[in-house]
């Protein structure tokens, strides 16, 4: 093989080198030297990130993460692209480092600690140490990584459809800074995405003040910003409301699912949950009354909740208005709803004056905002549950006006920030072909996707690991955005090109960041930098609520702005919604974010057209039935879902799926509802027609079988059965079998417990609300492959945690034999229409006499010493014994090699394989020949992905089986860091990482990510520590404890907190209501006390 | 019988409880000697090609199969979670269960005198051979990394691994090899008389030699029949034990995990009833065809069928009061997952692959009962062939409808077969249908010298046979 020249970047700054003055000059005979003499290399000339110069971003970014905590800041030192011939000082091989950064989103950050490894990113986690995190995250942040090492990012800079330089891009600008500049930036504008970046709003100000004609314009596909504006509205002057969830007794749920899609559901989980958890019988907790169509999250946890379409949610807060202020409803309760609901909820309200919290959920019409607000300041809520604090009046008009200058002409120059208008604008604004219209369209992007088509020049935006930048999370904290490592493919921040566009000199987004911060602060800038950089977050730097006022005369336009909107057969309400997994579109080519179910559908790689059962009835379709769904004379085709506690007659459509332009993993997953939004119709609308077209398309959930049957899986009872039978969940255990000790000893078994470490977990099943950031954590800790559909469907997904999540509905629906029927039959049983829902992680339970152990035929799974059920992959043969002897199946196993197929390698019924597939041109069995290791993924694709593995955790091969290890690479850092730091003083006990806030501190991924704080690890052996003591809890039992298979991974039961009073009570939940009707009540006496009364009776007789 | 003549003790017996002989139409021992080594000396007929071609390409079809199962994984399967074990398993189970027969029937029906085994042992007993190689199959190749499969040998090594001995499939590895082993040695041992007896007559240089040398220098003397026999007794004696063995431990497999369904403590008996019920259902299937198709219908006689039609029943039969009584202990343990599962069973979503089980192990065989349908041979025939199909669907039961619906709902879901699934399936009838039509033209498919010492002839007190130089024509 030819030797590839090594390729050379230019270095924006410092002192350049050349190898000749043929290529200072860049001349053409140079370039042709170049093809002639290398020309397997010249391709890798101008590609940025051959495997080659990887190595060399690779060696940048050590120094880059070596300076991260260090004296000087980090610079982006592009020109320092040296070897890794000196050992950086404060450098250990083999030992990862942690970042402080932050993941911008839209209506603040998530604050994180990232995980460096070699100068790789290789895990992210929330930022404990920020005041407003308790370092959970979302499946958002999660899953970003995945997007920095995303094959299918763009990677180049364009200028009219073909690949160009950066140096041409920096010419282009400058010159055009330089004309905007002489016409006051006359037909420039700008379109940007939400962001709360001070920086960037100091950039905006300086060109606004340059240039003072162009226009900015701000679109985002899901506006959350209605929070702001509704509070805004409401109390006269420009505030974010921020909701004390936590400090709330009884919660109000308009239509607003703040456990799922609301902006910030971390938060807002972290919030709820502090009210929900309790220690002892006696504790007291929140109560949650929501009003919805869609099962959302929170309807899942919800203590009452009332299905009813989205359009008619305005009514019951009007109604809740006159009841709380005792005036009259004008417009009526929607149909079919029982006044009482309404009227005890408003009592309870009242009850909890001060207490209490109505929210309404960025879906809902601005008049819901308002009564929201109009109720929490009748219940003397302001500045107790629910707070404010200024927030900046954007003054930005929306991308409807964009489109109206557009089309008048008024636009040469139209600059995107980020956004993909072309997939995510208005159907009615022909997107397209109105941006066509700006002369000049440049666009800063990070795919290249629906909106990359229609644009004069593309650069590449840098991920938010590679960039520097600053931003206030939701409280007003000012959090760092670091970068962990060198752009991989040059990509620029927005920063960057505001910058150039403004004609600044320093175009350096570190520089910007620091001249923002320097303003930010007062005294000494440089220790307050440094300090910044290293905790993550600036201190005291939180907005201060200011007290509101409400100005009645908005409450009453409100109210006479509630209409009642019928909806029915033919006319369908439709709810435009946030996905759980791929947001508005922009993690479309995520593959964490696509397998991971959707908490309560539990579907994956799609979206479906959800509907009730009764709807389903009525239109005559059954799941996966293509309908084609007709609104407003547009229309779009997709699979029917029959979603159980959906609102009759009103259309589930998630947003973000059916992209044409999407990268390998998202291109032609889902249908695009897009298409029937209009700019005047966002999010609910009413009057769509759905026709069946005959076609079926089959859509893949991970969970087929809804119901729980009865079995004491999810234990949970209401607040007063709580309080009445403290250890309701331990009486529904199982009779167990007369105590004997095993027939064939095992010798080891001496050896279980003979460590100083006894692991183990507990989950309160009363703070979990199902929002699967665990899923993801666990994946990207754990390096899971994804699978794809096909594979899912097949049963091969792949996750070591899993949330089940089952319905319980009212037990007299059902017959006997409906437990045996096909799964299937489920959508059209009448049960589903009213359901409860309970969720519950499931992961190995590490159980103490683990039965996958003593059946394995190879050791390939066996016990330690500290209570570890351990995979031994290197000793597995993949008998699949052991998964079949789980009685939890949280054994998954590799049927296939995940990790070196691409997705589209993994669809059956026929697998290519070695012998008959080929790899970038060449015979696979010749690339295995050389080298057995390789897989099916092209060079471009396998140079990222495996940048993305943990090192610490083997990458599983083909045949082995897997599963949850308690994060065994964490354990062992711990163990041996703790030893380090003992040396002779013998107190090697690893201190309890449930109540350490250090990001090193030992906790699974799973914990680390739990943003309830639902799953706790540690020592079970150290009484004191946290998981001893919830595992001493009343409410703690073990699923299928009647196997004794002692598991070391306990649950905290869950309670249930409804009102006596309400009129969908009931005195247990549904699912204990299934449980007594199969097994008996576990609050009367059984087991030996019911064989003592029977004795008695016989007695009598 | 004339009343006076009180001096013949001895009367003579009624035609109807008359013992049929094993050989009928008075057939010499020249005759079946002919008539055996026929088969082999002479043309092939066409029904022979007819049927191993498409055996053949049966099993070209394996060998594709399996090379793309190695090469891609066990995912080309329909195997999934929570159903780990789909038709891998099934068909280990299934083909081990019909090579059961054969060393039932010459092991211990040899230790029991029952001589009629002798037109049939050495066709079953190549069956069992052939069906343990088509299982052997499955579980050396269904595990995910197979180039690894030594490991569960206990080996030596220098990696300083050793198995898991308390692994029920640690002793299906032990259970079947020395089944195999055993079975292969008994058969061969049987063979060494009629291969001296091939020797003699062949005609070609090649066969000549190949006869000699698996012959072992056989010379029919005096001191060769005593070891012989005796080597065959002690090799009947090792073998009888294993007969129950074997399935007892593959139902192990089962019976220690703790699944409902799969735990239960009646396996090892109900598992061996199985398996001879499938073992002789195979063996009717083979042989029924085959006495016409070689004119054996002399050797091979209906008493022949009668006697495995009565097996068949009598083992079907146990079956079916296993599977009884697997409802009533789960009723009777008071076990709701016990009881959910044999519900399941009945009325879940595999509720036909259950009617199918139930319908062809238990009600089908009940026909026997009646002489009629033993004396029929399309009865036999198809009967057969639906035990065969029944004992299929009882492994199927077993282990899809035990692990598709468990323990915790949430795992729940259905089995499907893959197209691979089923061509690895059909490719093992090749397998087995190519070794067992060679079996056919090269090896004596008939136990030529020990039916000679059952025929009446045989028997020195026989009119026509003893020792008679004038009566014997050899």
């Amino acid at each position: 093989m030819k030797t590839i020249p090594p390729a050379c970047p230019e270095p924006e700054f410092g002192r350049k080198y050349w190898r000749g003055l043929d290529q200072l000059a860049e001349t053409p005979e140079f370039r042709h030297w170049l093809e002639r003499e290398f020309p397997q290399g010249a391709g890798e000339f101008t590609d940025p990130v051959s495997r080659r110069n990887f190595v060399q971003i690779m060696s940048a970014s050590f120094l880059l993460a070596g300076v991260g905590l260090g004296a000087t800041g980090c610079r982006r030192p592009v020109e320092k692209l040296e070897p890794f011939g000196k050992q950086p000082d404060d450098y250990v091989y083999g030992t990862s480092r942690y970042y402080a950064t932050s993941m911008p989103t839209r209506g603040g950050a998530v604050p994180l600690v990232a995980r460096s490894y070699d100068g790789r990113p290789v895990k992210l986690e929330g930022n404990p140490h920020h005041p407003d995190s308790n370092g959970g995250t979302d499946r958002w942040a999660q899953a970003a990584i995945l997007n920095l090492y995303d094959p299918d990012r763009s990677r180049h800079f364009y200028s009219g459809g073909t690949t160009t330089s950066i140096e041409s891009a920096i010419d282009f600008l400058s010159g055009f800074s330089k004309k905007a500049q002489a016409n006051g930036g006359e037909g420039l504008a700008f379109l940007i995405e939400s962001n709360n970046s001070p920086s960037r709003s100091r950039l905006q100000q300086l060109i606004s003040s340059r240039l003072p004609k162009a226009r900015w314009f701000l679109h985002e596909a899901i506006d959350t910003d209605i929070h702001r504006r509704a509070a805004s509205q409401a109390f006269g002057e420009s505030v974010q409301p921020r909701f004390k969830f936590e400090a709330a007794k009884v919660i109000v749920s308009l239509d607003c699912d703040f456990i799922g899609s609301e902006e910030e559901s971390h938060n807002h989980i972290r919030r709820f949950t502090q009210g929900r958890k309790m220690e002892k019988a006696g504790d007291s907790m929140s109560r949650l009354y929501i009003v919805e169509a869609l099962m959302s999250l929170t309807g899942v946890n919800a203590d009452h909740r009332l299905r009813l379409p989205a359009s008619a949610v305005g009514q019951i807060a009007s109604a809740l208005m006159a009841e709380v202020t005792g005036s009259v409803n004008a417009v009526g309760l929607p149909s079919g709803v029982k006044p009482a609901w309404v009227a005890e909820c408003a009592k309870d309200l009242l009850a909890n004056k001060g207490a209490s919290l109505v929210v309404a959920g960025h879906r809902q019409p601005l008049e819901v905002h308002l009564l929201a607000h109009a109720l929490n300041a009748a219940l003397g809520n302001l500045g107790k549950t629910i707070e404010f604090i200024p927030a900046p009046d954007f003054r930005e008009a929306g991308i409807v006006e964009l489109a109206a200058a557009l089309n008048a002409g008024q636009v040469n120059t139209l600059v995107i920030l980020g956004a993909n208008p072309g997939y995510t604008a208005p159907v009615d604004l022909d997107w397209s072909k109105t941006q066509r219209k700006a002369k000049t369209v440049i666009r800063l992007g990070y795919y290249e996707d629906e909106t990359f088509a229609d644009c004069d020049w593309h650069i590449p935006l840098a991920h938010f690991l590679e960039s520097w930048g600053d931003v206030r999370t939701s409280d007003g904290t000012l959090v760092p955005v670091q970068p962990l490592i060198a752009p991989l493919f040059s990509g620029w921040t927005e920063l960057d090109l505001l910058a150039r566009i403004a004609g600044e000199t320093v175009t350096s987004p570190y520089e910007i960041v620091r001249a923002t911060f320097g303003k930010l602060v007062s005294g000494d800038v440089e220790l307050a930098w440094r300090k910044f950089l290293y905790s993550g977050y600036l201190e005291n730097s939180a907005a201060q609520p200011v007290e509101v006022r409400l100005d009645r005369s908005q409450v009453d336009k409100a109210l006479s702005g509630v209409a009642v909107v019928a909806v029915g057969k033919e006319k369908l309400e439709v709810v435009f919604h946030r996905d759980h997994s791929v947001d508005d579109g922009r993690y479309g080519n995520n593959g964490w974010l696509h397998e991971l179910p959707d908490p309560v559908t539990k579907l994956v790689w799609d979206n479906a057209v959800l509907v009730s059962r009764k709807t389903a009835v009525e239109l005559g379709v059954k799941n996966n039935d293509i309908v084609k769904i007709e609104l407003g004379g547009r229309s779009v085709h997709g699979p029917v879902f029959i979603q159980p506690g959906m609102a009759d007659f009103t259309l589930g459509l998630a947003l973000g799926y059916g992209r044409e332009k999407s990268g390998r993993v998202g291109k032609g997953i889902g249908f695009n509802t897009y298409a029937l939004r209009t700019a005047a119709a966002q999010n609910i609308t009413v009057g769509a027609g759905v026709a069946k077209t005959g076609g079926v398309f089959e859509l893949v959930s991970t969970q087929t079988h809804w119901s729980m049957e009865g079995r004491p899986i999810i234990r949970e009872a209401n607040l007063e059965q709580f309080e009445a039978h403290p250890d309701f969940a331990k009486s529904m255990n199982a009779e167990m079998p007369p105590a004997s000790g095993p027939f064939y000893p095992s010798p080891f078994d001496d050896l279980k417990k003979t460590g100083h470490h006894q692991w183990g977990m507990s989950i309160d099943l009363n703070s979990c609300v199902g929002c699967s950031a665990c899923m993801v954590a666990c994946q990207s800790e754990n390096n899971v492959p994804i699978v794809g559909k096909d594979q899912v469907n097949r049963g091969r997904d792949m996750h070591w945690i899993r949330i089940d999540r089952y319905y319980s509905g009212d037990p007299s629906k059902e017959k006997f034999l409906d437990t045996f029927k096909v799964d299937e039959k489920q959508q059209f049983e009448e049960w589903i229409d009213d359901v409860q829902v309970v969720t519950q992680p499931m992961l190995c339970q590490h159980c103490e006499s683990a039965p996958c152990e003593n059946v394995c035929p190879v050791n390939a799974t066996v016990h330690d010493q500290e209570g570890l059920n351990l995979m031994v992959y290197n000793r597995c043969v993949g008998t699949r014994y052991c998964s079949n002897n789980c009685p939890y199946k949280v054994r998954r196993y590799n049927y296939l090699d995940y990790n070196k197929r691409p997705l589209q390698e993994l669809k059956g019924p026929f697998y290519n394989n070695a012998l008959t597939h080929k790899t970038d041109g060449e015979w696979d069995l010749l690339r295995w020949w050389r080298d057995p290791n390789s897989g099916m993924r092209t060079s471009d694709e396998w140079d990222l992905i495996k940048m993305l593995k943990n090192p610490d955790v083997t990458v599983r091969m083909r045949g082995v089986m897997e599963k949850c290890t308690f994060c065994v690479q964490r354990i062992q850092q711990a163990e041996i860091a703790q030893k380090v730091k003992a040396r002779d003083t013998g107190d090697i006990l690893v201190p309890d990482g449930a109540a350490s806030k250090e990001p090193a501190a030992l906790k699974t991924a799973c914990q680390q990510a739990c943003p309830a704080g639902a799953i706790v690890f540690g020592n079970i052996a150290d009484p004191e520590s946290r998981v001893s003591k919830l595992k001493a809890q009343q409410r703690d039992y073990s699923v299928l404890d009647f196997l004794l298979t002692k598991p070391r991974t306990t649950y905290l039961a869950k309670v249930r907190n409804p009102n006596p009073k309400m009129p969908d009570y009931t005195e247990s939940p549904l699912s204990l209501e299934e449980y007594t009707k199969k097994m008996g009540s576990p609050f009367e006496p059984h087991g030996e006390a019911e064989g003592a009364a029977h004795a008695a009776e016989k007695g009598k007789l | 019988m004339a009343s006076t003549d009180k001096t013949m003790a001895v009367p003579e017996t009624p035609a109807e409880l008359e013992r049929i002989p094993l050989v009928s139409n008075q057939r010499s021992i020249g005759w079946i000697s002919d008539q055996v080594c026929a088969i082999m000396e002479g043309k092939l007929p066409m029904w022979w090609w007819a049927a191993f071609i498409p055996s053949l390409m049966l099993l070209c079809l394996l060998g594709t199969m399996l090379v793309y199962q190695v090469t891609t994984g066990v995912g080309v399967w329909g195997n999934r979670h929570p159903v780990m074990w789909g038709w891998d398993i099934i068909n280990f189970v299934w083909w081990i269960g019909i090579g059961h027969a054969g060393t039932l029937i010459s092991a211990i029906l040899f230790l029991l005198r029952q001589k009629w085994r002798t037109a049939v042992n050495r066709a079953s007993e190549a069956m069992t051979i052939f069906a343990v190689m088509c299982a052997g199959i499955y579980p050396a190749l269904h595990v995910g990394r197979v180039w690894y499969d030594w490991w569960l040998f206990p080996i030596p090594n220098s990696n300083g691994i050793w198995p898991q001995f308390r692994s029920p499939l640690m002793w299906d590895v032990f259970a079947v090899s020395t089944y195999f082993t055993v079975s292969v040695l008994f058969w061969y041992m049987g063979l060494i008389p009629d291969l001296a007896v091939m020797r003699d007559r062949c005609t070609t240089k090649v066969r000549q030699f190949f006869y000699g040398l698996f012959s072992l220098g056989w010379t029919g003397s005096n001191r060769h029949w005593r070891n012989y026999e005796k080597a065959y007794l002690i090799l009947a004696g090792v073998s009888t034990p294993l007969v129950l063995s074997v399935h007892s431990i593959v139902s192990l497999d089962f019976a220690v995990s703790q699944l409902p369904g799969w735990h239960t403590t009646i396996f090892p008996p109900y598992f061996v009833a199985g398996a001879v019920f499938s073992g002789f259902g195979m063996v009717l299937t083979l042989l029924v065809p085959l006495r016409s198709m070689f004119k054996l219908e002399d050797v091979i006689t209906m008493r022949h069928i009668d006697i495995m039609c009565k097996v068949t029943l009598a083992t079907g039969s146990i079956v079916g009061y296993a599977y009884g009584m697997e409802f009533f202990i789960a009723w009777y343990s008071g076990n709701p997952s016990e009881q959910f599962h044999f519900l399941n069973r009945a009325f879940g979503p595999y509720q036909w692959g259950w009617i199918m089980m139930m319908s062809c192990n238990t009600l089908v065989p009940q026909l026997f009962w009646f002489k009629k349908f033993r004396q029929n041979l399309k009865y036999v025939f198809i009967i057969s062939i639906l035990v065969n199909i029944g004992m299929w669907f009882e492994r199927f039961v077993i282990i899809v409808i035990g692990l598709h619906r468990d323990f915790l709902p949430s795992n729940w879901a259905y089995f499907k077969p893959t197209w691979v699934d089923i061509c690895t399936f059909l490719g093992t009838f090749g397998l087995f249908f190519t070794l067992f039509l060679l079996f056919l033209r090269f090896l004596p498919m008939i136990a030529i010298s020990e039916v000679k010492g059952v025929t009446p002839q045989a028997d020195p007190h026989h009119p026509l046979g003893g020792a008679k130089p004038k009566h014997n024509g050899h």
